[in-house]
Order: C-alpha cells, then sequence, then structure tokens
C-alpha cells in the first residue's frame, strides 16, 4: 500500500516537472483527467473490498483442531530445516514458508519447544528472502523464545504475534496476494501430517473427519492463488495439483453421497478413497518441499 | 499566461493530492487502533486473524461477503469494529453465501457504526439448529455486510465521507 501510494505521489510530481518544463502547453481538460485517473486508481486499488472474500485458518489454528482430533506428534516427519538452504526462488521460498509456519505450529503444540526453535530461525530466514525481514527485526523473538521455553502457553502466543506481525506487513505492504501462496504450503504440509498419522497410527476416526474437514478451505486457496498479482511466482502446477486433488475429491463417492443427503452430518471417506487423497497430498507435498 | 494558469492549476491538484493521501493515511492509522480494540473484546478467545472490509457509500446499495470456516465443534468468536463507519451498515450472517437462496439468516446486527460489537459462534449454531431440522452444526458461515445507498454520494470518485471500513477480527477457544 506504501509503495502504491509513493508511485501516486511520483506520478503526481512528475506532472508537475511536465508541467512546468514542457514546449507544448496542455489544455485544461487533459490536466484534469490525468489528476482524475490518479485518483480514480488509488481509490479503486486501495480502499475498495472485493464482492466476495475469505478468511483462512492461521496454521496455529489448523495444528490446534488437528490435535483435538487425535493427531500424534510423529518424530521426523516434518520437512527438516536442513532443506531451507534448497529453496533458492521465490516460489519455493513463499510455498516452504508456509510449510515451516505448519511445522513449527505442530512442534509448539506437540511441546517440542526445540524443534520449534529450530523452525523459527528457518521462518525468519525465509522471511528475509522473500521481503518480509522486518516482521522478525527489531525484536528479538529468538530470546523470547529461549525465555519461554518450557512454558507452552507463551510460545503459542509468541506464534499469534508473528502471524498477527506478518497479516500487518502483508497488508500495509500490498502483498495480500501472495499469503495465499504461503498458505497453499502450510495446508499441504497440515494435511501430510494429518495424513502420515492416519496412515501410521490407525485409522482414527476423528482425524479422518479432520482431513474431509480441511478440504473445505482448497476451493479458496486456489481461487487466492489465481489473483493476477501471482502471475510472476509461476504458480502453474501447484494450481494444477491442487485443482486435481480438489477434483479427485469431488468425484468420491462419499462425497457425492454426502452432499445428496442434507441430514448427512460429517463426511467420513472410504479407505480407499483416503488412500487416493492420501498419496495425491504425499505427491505434493514432496514437490514443495523438494524445491 | 496560459503556461502560468496551468502551473498553478498543477500545484493545487497535487495539494489535494497531499490533502488526499493524508487522509487516507490517518484512515489507516484509526483502523489499526481500531483492530486492537476488537482484538481485546476476543478475550479469553485465541487471536485467529483479521479482515478489513473497505468499501464507499454509493448511492445504490451494495453487499460485501466474507466467508469464514468454524472447524470441528470449535467455539468461536467475531468482534466487529465499526468505529470507521461515517454511516451505519447492517451486519447480516448467513449458512450459505448469496447466490443461495434458500439460506438462513443465523443473526442480524445493526448499529454498528461507533461501536465493538461481538457475535458469537454458538449463538449462531443454535439459530442454525432451530431453524434448520436435524443440522448439527455450521461449518462455515458468510457474513455479509449490507451498506446502503447514500443520497448526494460520488460514485466514482468517493470522498473521505464517503469512506467506511469494518474491522472483523475472529478469535477461538482454545
Amino acid at each position: 500500500m506504501t509503495r502504491r501510494i509513493k508511485i501516486a505521489v511520483m506520478a503526481s510530481a512528475s506532472l508537475l516537472l511536465l508541467g512546468s518544463c514542457g514546449g507544448s502547453e496542455p489544455d485544461d481538460n487533459q490536466v484534469v483527467d490525468s489528476i482524475d485517473t490518479l485518483e480514480e486508481d488509488f481509490d479503486v486499488d486501495l480502499f475498495e473490498s472485493p464482492e466476495v472474500d475469505y478468511h483462512l485458518p492461521s496454521p496455529l489454528q489448523v495444528a490446534s483442531i488437528f490435535k483435538k482430533s487425535g493427531l500424534e506428534y510423529n518424530t521426523g516427519v516434518t520437512n527438516s530445516a536442513d532443506n531451507s538452504g534448497n529453496y533458492n526462488d521465490e516460489l519455493s521460498q513463499h510455498l516452504n514458508f508456509g510449510v515451516y509456519s505448519a511445522d513449527m505450529a505442530y512442534c509448539v503444540l506437540n511441546e517440542q519447544a526445540n524443534e520449534g526453535r529450530i523452525y523459527l530461525g528457518v521462518i525468519s530466514t525465509l522471511a528475509a528472502e522473500i521481503g518480509m525481514e522486518a516482521v522478525f527485526a527489531n525484536e528479538d523473538l529468538m530470546d523470547r523464545f529461549e525465555l519461554n521455553i518450557e512454558d507452552k502457553d507463551s510460545i503459542e502466543i509468541l506464534m499469534i504475534d508473528i502471524h498477527e506481525r506478518t497479516e500487518e506487513y502483508m497488508e500495509e505492504n500490498d502483498m495480500q496476494h501472495q499469503s495465499a501462496v504461503h498458505f497453499a504450503g502450510a495446508w499441504t504440509e497440515g494435511m501430510y501430517l494429518g495424513v502420515y498419522d492416519y496412515e501410521h497410527n490407525g485409522s482414527k476416526e476423528g482425524l479422518g473427519a479432520q482431513i474431509t474437514e480441511q478440504m473445505a478451505i482448497l476451493g479458496n486457496i486456489i481461487k487466492g492463488l489465481k489473483d493476477p498479482r501471482n502471475d510472476g511466482m509461476e504458480l502453474g502446477w501447484v494450481v494444477t495439483d491442487l485443482e486435481n486433488i480438489q477434483s479427485t475429491f469431488d468425484s468420491f463417492g462419499s462425497v457425492s453421497a454426502y452432499y445428496e443427503d442434507e441430514s448427512a452430518d460429517e463426511l467420513t471417506l472410504s479407505d480407499e478413497e483416503y488412500s487416493t487423497l492420501g498419496e495425491l497430498i504425499k505427491a505434493l507435498r514432496s514437490k514443495i518441499t523438494n524445491g | 499566461m496560459k503556461k502560468t494558469l496551468t502551473i498553478i492549476a498543477l500545484f493545487g491538484f497535487a495539494l489535494v493530492f497531499a490533502q488526499t493521501a493524508a487522509n487516507l493515511t490517518e484512515f489507516k492509522e484509526n483502523i489499526s487502533k481500531q483492530k486492537v480494540e476488537a482484538k481485546k473484546a476476543l478475550k479469553p478467545y485465541r487471536y485467529d486473524g483479521s479482515k478489513v472490509t473497505y468499501f464507499n457509500f454509493k448511492t445504490y446499495k451494495q453487499v460485501k461477503e466474507v466467508e469464514i470456516y468454524l472447524f470441528n465443534n470449535t467455539d468461536y468468536r467475531f468482534s466487529f469494529n465499526g468505529k470507521s463507519l461515517p454511516n451505519d451498515v447492517t451486519i447480516k450472517i448467513y449458512d450459505e453465501d448469496k447466490t443461495n437462496p434458500k439460506r438462513i439468516l443465523l443473526t442480524e446486527v445493526s448499529g454498528v457504526k461507533g461501536k465493538n460489537l461481538v457475535v458469537e459462534s454458538k449463538d449462531l449454531n443454535a439459530t442454525y439448529k432451530s431453524k434448520k431440522s436435524g443440522a448439527s452444526r455450521l461449518k462455515r458461515v458468510f457474513v455479509d455486510y449490507e451498506i446502503p445507498g447514500v443520497t448526494g454520494a460520488q460514485n466514482k470518485k468517493p470522498t473521505m465521507k464517503e469512506r467506511g471500513a469494518v474491522i472483523l477480527v475472529m478469535g477461538y477457544k482454545n
């Protein structure tokens, strides 16, 4: 936002300079039109929300919901912090910023503070690479983390602070469209952790229901990724994979039956459907974390 | 002479533009303060995020909609701050989006201008279950802001007095 204001002010200044230095004399109408156009762009872009909008849950809330549904902590399943150096392009940095945010939430909620601290370091580094270093600057988050390492509630509050500061920074700097990319990474990682636990620790009913419930968000994530302002990031393969997950899910017999039955409460997939969905999620997660 | 007038006109426009930018900066700063206030009203629920819906009052009625997910029987609290509203708006919360003619109205709140109001998901759920037989719980809600038409509003080039926003801050019971 700030950037756009600056651009608009600079454009006005340029008009002034052109007006005073130019040899030709613009007529009054021409000048008025230019200013009007600038003002119109300013208003439309900055202070008019879309007719239809959505709110996506924070990684901490998603991790909390999965935990309440019976998700257990599994050592070594999260994306290794050692991989962070492999993310050299803008897209993999944004996606894995989301992946590591989900991993940090997963560790903190499962009282794995040391792991959580490592992920905080990785997230700070990635944030600097994607132009959000200010979120982690001017406050030693690592010190706060160290100081409260034994206090799960304080660490969770620290995570909420980071989330809020990220949200504010992105809004102030006209970067909100990129939050869908972070969320795509976080969603994929959250689903992966759920699928892993579901497959390895017995098919838990609550967890299975939560995996299907999280599918409700996918449509809006895809919509967010398709924002034209994200065009420079070559998101095509991510969108294709997520759309494939969505259409495969929609084609499941259990899903059709659920939507046809108005009295149906919870959606439960068959084992085969869970397996199909799980394979697609694992494949996408692998592509994202392999950079 | 014509050139001098053009320069004066340009300076005039630049001043107006600078004033507009200053007003907008103040508008944004107020929203930040109001968000803090809305967040306080969430307690003891855990903050999950915010959504500021910006609009300009026009000569005709408008509706802006925000979709929110409710997961796993969790209790949510929605804090609405209307202190950046020059005129009142009506907040209506439904179980389905505005394209569904059979959707159920779960609550309606007016008089949000100048206030901070809180809505609880458990109340929305109770209404939902009472209005839809066999329903167990809401899995998402749609918040509609009904923005009334204002006589004489500048539809194409809104002025500061036509600019408004509602800050929605969401929290969940941990």
